[in-house]
């Protein structure tokens, strides 16, 4: 192929290379400078606009209610709502983190309420999304008071201006070599990789021995159903698998189950929780019949699968989902207006959407919600250790084994939830595993030899020079369309054999059409070349997941097999594991995981069915008696100091905004 | 809802494309007879149908992430929460350089702020509350409509809009030389952190007055694009703090 030249490339050389300035690529950033090297930050963003600054903003900190909550309980919890698929050593290093990667967030300017004690901040009042303690600490502005922190991280440049940024800048492959190939997993090494700077319009190759990946998920693959950022194209798995690295899990979706249907504008955001429909709300199908009752103690998975059979028998809602009705908590006379308070505070962001998009009869919840399930958050990622180093072979694999250089944090990273997702867990997870990351890049940057390694880059430098200006008959932006519509129909919250095969055959031709998409030469923000790069992410992205979701023949927490039988809490836990081979072919294998302790898995079951039977027996009370009761509750739970309040700036005053009637 | 009865609405698209500025119209279909769609559905619709490589950014269409906003018959709105209207016309925002399309270059603002804001506290100081101007100042979703009309962003390109400058533009990548209110509004927010030292309070001011301060004195005010009030919980405290460090013409009536 001959070479054309429509875009200069510039060479540089750092020790670190962080891609991602959300959560997870601020603080590897921040950890890595503090141990002493030069750090560039990539961000195909503006800095910090990541899911980490549009979150709820709730984290999960170990001991924020007290101190019962030992680091074992907060690790077995995170490894049993897992399914057992997470690897104790991961789940271990979460809870052992949770509190002091949470104060690093707060000295960068997160300021939670504290508890009266006066030595910690004051978590919410119920236990959420799974846990079996209070632990999760809400935030003013939500999200966005993460995203200033993360922001001031890597804006401020570190402790000694050791921290360099790029946004506007597409980290587009690796720089590696492979040890070994063939049919395994490769073993290799990365020597740093290639940015396309849109904003500067030029080719940036990067030498730097180590690279860590927190460039986020995948979710965008379902558009308009998910609730994420725009820029989750699965870059993160796409580049790692480029370079010969494992992925584990990648069929393990959480789809949220409560996101709104319409109006369009609103399509795929976040309505609510299972939390949100407190003691009394229930799912029903179109026909009003009850599909899934104790709502608020079901996990994600289990009501948006709920939601999905029932669609696929054909009981779907208008826009292909249920209803969330919780009427009944409205009507009680006593409780109802604590409900309402609940509603309103309990999750903000949510209830801003749902209250803009519904009727106003069902934001009061005098009306059921329509809701589907939306793409929210990839379990599975690229396969790590405890401190985000890539790893391969068996068991809990080996560093020895994987691709040298090669970190991941946040939720690119994978082995850490598994199966299912706890709420709250994320922001946790992109502090503790960004700066572990972080840290563990900077001593690998410490003591790696450099080599000679232009000739590494020539590979990639000529494939990508080579798509400006490329002529072609398809355009990106067009098949990303279709790849979206077939994705949520085949490898979304409901597969089979079939759909599988469907979804691999089309994937086939959109991969073959690549070659065939027409780019111009433009060299400052050529966007049919992001369109194009975004798209071949995705693909492989989503080919990773058919393949695994081939291998996990029935279902489990996020993947849903409607071919398949429930997989049992009891059996032998495996994980799946795809890697990309260097002859082009996506090969998975499974991964023996090890099952909790017999008699904990029963312990654990049985809590679950006892909180369920209560939530029947409530249900069922007399209307005054169960009022009274549930008002109690909420009382109790709400507290004293009474609920916070929500909006700052008044939507009155907004001039960025215009709704005009 | 009676606005329902016409299917489709009329946006005009002004455009970069190579360095040159061009105008589109482009016929929304409405989805729903009902629908009244904001800006980015637009955008989104014209991207999947004529304009496949149509540049614009957006995020979470919550108005959450800050990066979508544009200028809607020349004023700066956030894209994702603001309803269009038949005939009404979308540009890039006019205060920041075009890159393509409807995506103009952010980060010169930004990056005037490096080495500049400082945080602090360790272990037990961390159990400290914030005031509630501190939180108020933190919805601050960096969407840059403050820009808009700010005579002190302004000096950055000879006193006007950077498409109107005849010589060459301000670089970016070394951050702007002159503030803007979001700017201030950072520094204004770590003189807010409770666990800023008395130094790091002053030095904040100074790096206030460092990117032109003295502009805010005869300025009418800024307007924020979530409803922060700027004038009142950004600009009067700044100046008053900066009071005799900056020439001071009028005083703030505090
Ligand atoms: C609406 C919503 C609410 C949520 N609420 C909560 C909550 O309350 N609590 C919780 O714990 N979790 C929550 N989550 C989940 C959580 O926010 C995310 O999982 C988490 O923030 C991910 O952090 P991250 O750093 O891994 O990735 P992100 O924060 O998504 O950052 C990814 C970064 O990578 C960059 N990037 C991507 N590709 C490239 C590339 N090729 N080159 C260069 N840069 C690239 C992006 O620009 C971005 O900066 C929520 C998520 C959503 C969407
Ligand atoms: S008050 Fe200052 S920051 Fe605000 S618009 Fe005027 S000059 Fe700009
Ligand atoms: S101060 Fe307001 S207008 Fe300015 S960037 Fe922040 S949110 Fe946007
Ligand atoms: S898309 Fe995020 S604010 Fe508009």
């Amino acid at each position: 192929m001959a070479l054309v030249k429509n875009i200069e490339v510039e060479w540089i050389d750092y020790d670190v290379v962080v891609v991602g300035s959300g959560g997870a690529g601020a603080h590897a950033a921040r950890a890595a400078a503090e141990a002493g090297v030069r750090v560039l930050v990539v961000s195909k963003d503006p800095i910090g606009a990541s899911d980490t600054k549009i979150s709820e903003g709730i984290a999960t900190v170990r001991d924020s209610a007290g101190d019962s909550d030992k680091e074992s309980t907060l690790s077995e919890n995170v490894k049993m709502a897992g399914g057992d698929l997470p690897i104790q050593k991961i789940t271990d290093a979460f809870a052992q983190d949770s509190v002091s990667a949470y104060d690093h967030y707060r000295e960068e300017g997160l300021r939670p309420k504290i508890a009266e004690s006066g030595d910690r901040p004051q978590p919410l009042p119920l236990p959420l999304g799974g846990h079996t303690r209070r632990r999760s600490v809400g935030h003013e502005n939500c999200g966005v008071a993460f995203g200033h922190a993360n922001w001031n991280m890597i804006v401020n440049g570190g402790f000694n201006g050791s921290i360099e940024y790029m946004e506007d800048a597409w980290f587009l492959d690796l720089a590696h070599s492979r040890l070994e190939s063939g049919e395994i997993a490769a073993i290799g090494r990365v020597h740093g990789g290639l940015i396309y700077h849109a904003a500067r319009g030029c080719l940036i190759a990067v030498r730097a021995p180590a690279v860590v990946i927190a460039a986020g998920g995948l979710s965008t693959l379902y558009f308009p159903k998910t609730d994420t950022m725009r820029g989750n194209t699965g870059d993160s798995y796409a580049v790692a698998a480029r370079a010969g690295a494992e992925l584990v899990d990648m069929e393990q979706i959480q789809f949220l189950p409560f996101c709104l249907t319409s109006p369009p504008s609103y399509e795929g955001l976040l309505a609510g929780e299972p939390v949100t429909a407190s003691f009394l709300g229930v799912l029903r199908d179109k026909f009003g019949k009850i599909i899934l009752d104790g709502v608020y103690l079901r996990t994600r998975a289990e009501c948006s699968s709920a939601i999905m059979r029932a669609v696929e028998e054909g009981r779907g809602s208008k826009n292909g989902g249920a209803y969330l009705d919780m009427t009944a908590n409205m009507r009680a006379p006593l409780s109802g207006p604590y409900f309402k308070q609940f509603l309103k505070t309990c999750l903000p962001s949510a209830f801003a959407n749902a209250r803009q998009a519904l009727s106003k009869s069902a934001a009061r919840c005098e009306e059921p919600w329509e809701v589907r399930p939306g793409a929210h958050y990839q379990m599975g990622g690229i396969r790590v250790d405890c401190d985000g180093a890539s790893v391969g072979g068996d068991g809990d694999g080996f560093r020895s084994q994987g691709i040298q250089g090669l970190f991941a944090a946040g939720q690119a990273m994978g082995g850490l939830f598994g199966a299912n997702r706890l709420g709250s867990t994320s922001l946790t997870e992109g502090a503790v595993f960004g700066r572990r990351a972080g840290r563990a890049a900077a001593a690998w940057a410490h003591s790696a030899k450099r080599l000679e390694v232009d000739n590494v880059f020539a590979p990639i430098i000529c494939q990508h020079q080579s798509r400006f200006g490329q002529s072609g008959k398809f355009v990106a932006a067009v098949l990303r369309t279709e790849l979206q519509e077939l994705s949520w129909l085949k490898i979304g919250p409901v597969k089979s054999q079939r759909r599988l095969d469907e979804m691999d055959k089309k994937l086939d031709e959109w991969t073959q059409k690549l070659n065939d998409i027409a780019i111009p030469a433009v060299t400052t923000w050529n966007q049919a070349f992001l369109n194009f790069e975004e798209l071949r992410n995705m693909l492989e992205t989503a080919k990773a997941i058919s393949t695994a979701s081939r291998e996990r023949d029935g279902s489990v927490g996020g993947h849903v097999r409607l071919d398949g039988k429930n997989i049992s809490a009891f059996a032998q836990p495996y994980s799946t594991l795809v890697h990309y081979t260097a002859n082009g072919k996506w090969r998975v294998r499974r991964e023996k995981r090890t099952r909790a302790p017999l008699k904990r898995l029963i312990f654990y079951k049985i809590q679950e069915k006892k909180r369920l039977m209560e939530a029947r027996i409530l249900r069922a009370l007399p209307a005054g008696m169960r009022d009274r009761n549930l008002m109690r509750r909420y009382q109790a739970i709400m507290g004293s100091r009474g609920a916070p309040e929500v909006s700052p700036g008044s939507d009155e005053a907004a001039v960025g905004e215009v709704f005009r009637s | 809802m009676r606005e329902g009865d016409k299917s489709t609405l009329q946006i005009k698209l002004i455009i970069n494309r190579d360095g040159k500025t061009e105008s589109k119209i482009f016929h929304y279909c409405k989805r729903t007879p009902d629908e009244r769609p904001m800006a980015l559905d637009v955008l989104l619709q014209a991207q999947a149908t004529t304009e496949p490589d149509l540049a614009f950014r957006y995020g979470c269409r919550a108005r959450n992430c800050g990066v979508c906003t544009i200028d809607i018959n020349d004023k700066p709105r956030i894209a994702c929460r603001a309803r269009v209207r038949d005939g009404d016309t979308l540009s890039p925002m006019a205060t920041l350089p075009v890159l393509a399309d409807l995506v103009v270059r952010r980060d010169g603002i930004a990056r005037q702020l490096k080495g500049r804001l400082r945080s602090g506290g360790h272990g037990n100081e961390l159990n400290v509350e914030a005031p509630d101007t501190y939180h108020d100042l933190t919805a601050c979703i960096e969407c840059y409509a403050c820009l808009d009309k700010c005579p002190l962003h302004a000096r950055n390109f000879d006193g006007g809009l950077p498409g109107e400058m005849s010589g060459p533009l301000p670089d970016a990548a070394q951050g702007y030389k002159w503030g803007n209110p979001f700017s201030f509004l950072k520094l204004e927010r770590t003189r807010l952190d409770p666990l800023t030292t008395a130094v790091g309070r002053e030095t904040a001011v100074d790096h206030a007055v460092h990117l032109g301060l003295d502009a805010c004195v005869t300025c009418p005010g800024c307007k924020c694009g979530v409803g922060i009030d700027l004038k009142r919980q950004v600009i009067k405290p700044l100046l008053k703090a900066a009071h005799g460090k900056i020439e001071l013409r009028s005083e703030g009536d505090e």
